[in-house]
């Protein structure tokens, strides 16, 4: 009996291979596991996307935020709001030549048709070249746009850009300045206040100036009517309030479009209001006798010079055009504007005192204003010996710009004080600049009959505009290199019996005519301008015109010795 | 048992409606949200094509452009200092009506008959107003008659000139006094067959008064009327103004001219 070997014995084989498959089950439960987490893992990622969108996703409809309508460069407006530069979107027509599909010939001829600057040569040059991009209009015409778009050609690229637009065309165009294809500013408050326009937190404001529309309008109508009058070659003119140094209107002519400025001429882009500078002759008479005035070497209005028919000084002679041939008054030389009588006030003054005078008004540096077009005084310099503080007594041998004189005027009609002329509107983020006295008060008040009385009885008749008291002085000067060409100006102020507006006007090289007997000096042709100015532009202003007002003649009247008028 | 068993599923279900609701509120202020900044979006653009049509319109109605159709069509200029008026008074002046003279003329008493109208007989001063309609007369009936009559001295401002019909007038004035007197001018009246009304003198005294002679004649049917109207505003008027006792003497002087 052996019994047979016991079979309960597992074999060790068997009895491996149940554990090893036990181990490999674990694994595989491991695994399985592993795999249902990573597969309950995306979706409860899925779901939990899900939620998060549905709460705080945007809904499908939704489109992109709100439109910054603030505009790449600021607006330009005008005291009273008026739109002066803007920038709108303007349809910029371009080319691709690789995109072409159609027939680049046709194309071309069809381009040729609807832009007929250049020639159907040209555009398939431009087709069959290797450029990517040509420009072929900005600021196209919405009609043009349309035509191009019905062409229904791929290459033709339409698209929109910011441009700057000026609404009143050439209204103030030298006060704006201009913009250069890429929109930064070229010129003109354009330049000079680029940054501020730019500026991503200000140009959704827009810069308000001092420019008053209806007055600009109304001084460059009058001007350029009074340029053309008396083919002139250009003019300028400037309107000041005396009391803010706001300048109300500032224009030079021939006129620019600064909507096209590349077009203008070189003489129409160049500011002559503040970046020219001209002899001005005998507007400047006045600050003489203010100066004397002030210094003392003047005691009163009637004090005595002899007004001989020429004057000879260091070899220079000195002439009247409307000699006197004996002792005038103070009030006389003013009145009929007496080179003579002028040169022996401002020898008497001296030229230390004379510099400093004009150092004071700002005349002998560059003109003070906002703008970089801004002209240097031409003045004798080192050379500042007797001829020349008598000649620059009557205004010759020293050139300023129109501007000057009109800050200069304000100085004078004011109360005496200085104040650089602004070109921002005056309010409370813009305060008036301080400024600095030049004059005395009383020299101030005196000096408004004097000019009160050249314009009731002297040299500027035809400026005066009824009602309007009207106070100035004419000037016309010589041009250094042609002494038969002329620079007439008027500069004046308004109301008179209380100051409150200078204005300064200018023609260059204006000619004679058949109205004017063949005159050509200011009293013959831009005074009547000036009286038509103020008549326009003094009720927008606040002016009202009364005839029963006038300044205090008294102070000169007793001192004109001329019965005959 | 059975309902602690399907409390869960409750559970679950409440749950799934609270989260549903959270959901669909949360969906409910998305698209609010969305429809607000859809209508800013709008706004904005809208403001965009104001900016872009006041440009437009800035640029069309530019004052140089303004300035050359004044310069060549409308030719307006400054105005002139004296074109200013100091105050409203003074503007006043300005429409103040010509002045006309007084007028002096003799206050003819119009006699013609008119009995076509049958409208009553001015009495004292409403009576005028009532006459005021029947303006379309013959021009020579337009004639004026005093409307108001005092004794003697003193005619009123409306009293008659010195000429033929004055004398007539005053008798006329002091006969209204009484009633008698009054009803005596009635019977005048009738025969006469004016009856018509007193007129103020404001019509124009120099016009031609050859009519009222045919007038009479053409009027003579309407006698009756016109006596009647009379007799009416006669019994109305003793309280006072005689306008209408003038009226009947005045046609005497009228129709003999």
């Amino acid at each position: 009996m052996n019994a047979p070997t016991p079979a309960i014995v597992a074999r060790p084989e068997r009895l491996r291979l149940v554990g090893q498959r036990r181990q490999i089950l674990a694994i595989m439960h491991q695994r399985l596991m592993i795999g249902m987490l990573i597969y309950g893992g995306i979706v409860a990622f899925v779901v939990l996307r899900l939620v998060y969108l549905a709460v705080f996703g945007d809904h499908a409809g939704r489109k992109g935020g709100p439109i910054d309508l603030a505009p790449t460069r600021g607006d330009i407006v005008d005291r009273n709001g008026q739109s002066l530069a803007v920038t709108i979107d303007a349809w910029t027509i371009g080319i691709q030549p690789a995109k072409v599909i159609g027939d680049k010939f046709a194309l071309a001829q069809t381009l040729a048709r609807l832009m007929p600057e250049k020639d159907a040569a040209d555009y398939l040059g431009m087709l069959r070249s290797k450029q990517k991009f040509f420009y072929l209009r900005r600021r196209a015409a919405p009609s043009l746009v349309d035509s191009i778009n019905a062409l229904g050609e791929p290459g033709m690229a339409l698209s929109r850009e910011p441009d700057r637009l000026y609404p009143q065309t050439a209204l103030a165009a030298h006060v704006l300045g201009f913009t250069d294809v890429d929109g930064n500013g070229s010129s003109g408050v354009e330049r000079a206040f680029n940054d501020r326009l730019i500026d991503p937190a200000k140009r959704g404001e827009p810069l308000m100036l001092s420019i008053s529309s209806p007055v600009q309008q109304a001084l460059e109508h009058e001007l350029s009517a009074a340029m053309t009058q008396f083919s002139a070659i250009g003019a300028a003119g400037i309107i000041l309030n005396i009391h803010t140094g706001e300048v109300l209107a500032m224009t030079s002519l021939p006129q620019l479009n600064p909507n096209a400025a590349g077009n203008g001429s070189p003489e129409a882009r160049f500011n002559r209001a503040t970046l020219g500078v001209y002899e001005l002759g005998s507007t400047f008479k006045p600050f003489t006798v203010a100066m004397a005035m002030d210094a003392g070497v003047i005691k009163s209005l009637g004090q005595m010079y002899p007004c001989p028919g020429a004057l000879h000084v260091a070899g220079r002679t000195i002439n009247d055009t409307h000699p006197y041939n004996r002792a005038c008054s103070v009030t006389e030389i003013m009145k009929e504007s007496s080179n003579i009588g002028s040169a022996q006030i401002a020898q008497q003054i001296g030229s230390g005192r004379q510099q400093a005078f004009l150092k004071q008004m700002g005349f002998l540096d560059k003109v003070a204003i906002e703008l970089k077009e801004r002209g240097r005084t031409l003045s004798p310099g080192k050379n500042w010996n007797l001829i020349e503080t008598m000649t620059v007594g009557f205004g010759h041998g020293i050139a300023v710009t129109p501007l000057h004189l009109a800050s200069g005027y304000a100085t004078l009609f004011n109360g005496g004080i200085f104040r650089p002329a602004t070109l921002l509107k005056v309010n409370a983020g813009h305060k008036v600049a301080p400024g600095r006295r030049v004059f005395s008060e009383d020299t101030s008040y005196k000096m408004r009959a004097l000019l009160r009385l050249v314009v009731t009885k002297g040299t500027g008749k035809k400026a005066d505009a009824p009602g309007y008291r009207v106070g100035g002085k004419t000037g016309t000067a010589e041009k250094y290199h042609n002494r038969s060409l002329k620079v007439t100006s008027f500069a004046g102020v308004f109301p008179m019996d209380e100051p409150r507006f200078v204005m300064v006007m200018m023609l260059d090289e204006p000619k004679a005519t058949k109205e004017t007997f063949g005159f050509s000096t200011a009293g013959w042709n831009i005074a009547p301008a000036f009286s038509r100015t103020v008549s326009r532009i003094a009720p927008m202003l606040g002016v009202r015109p009364d005839k029963k007002r006038e300044a205090n003649m008294a102070e000169v009247l007793p001192f004109d010795h001329d019965k005959d008028e | 048992m059975s309902a602690r068993g399907f409390g869960s599923v409750f559970a679950v279900g409440g749950i799934a409606v609270a989260a549903l609701g959270c959901y669909l509120v949360s969906l409910r202020v998305a698209s609010e949200r969305a429809a607000l900044e859809s209508v800013e979006n709008k706004i904005v653009l809208a403001q965009r094509d104001i900016r872009l049509l006041s440009t437009e319109i800035g640029t069309r109605g530019r004052l140089s452009q303004l300035e050359r159709w004044n310069v060549k069509v409308i030719r307006l200029s400054a105005p002139t200092a004296d074109q200013f008026v100091e105050s409203s008074f003074q503007l006043a002046t300005l429409v103040r009506p010509e002045a006309k003279p007084a007028i002096e003329a003799p206050v003819v008493l119009a006699s013609a008959p008119a009995p076509r109208r049958d409208g009553p007989v001015v009495t004292s001063d409403s009576g005028v107003q009532e006459a005021a309609p029947r303006v379309s007369r013959p021009l020579g009936e337009m004639m004026h008659i005093a409307s108001y009559s005092k004794p003697e001295p003193k005619p009123s401002r409306m009293a008659p000139v010195p000429f033929t019909p004055k004398a007539a007038a005053k008798p006329a004035a002091g006969a209204k006094a009484n009633a008698e007197k009054e009803g005596a001018a009635k019977v005048g009246a009738a025969k006469a067959s004016t009856g018509k009304s007193a007129k103020s003198s404001s019509a124009d005294p120099l016009s031609p008064l050859p009519t009222l002679k045919a007038a009479a004649t053409k009027s003579a049917p309407t006698k009756m009327a016109s006596t009647k109207n009379g007799a009416k505003t006669g019994a109305s008027s003793d309280s006072g103004s005689g306008a209408r006792t003038t009226t009947r003497p005045a046609k005497e002087p009228g129709s003999h001219q």
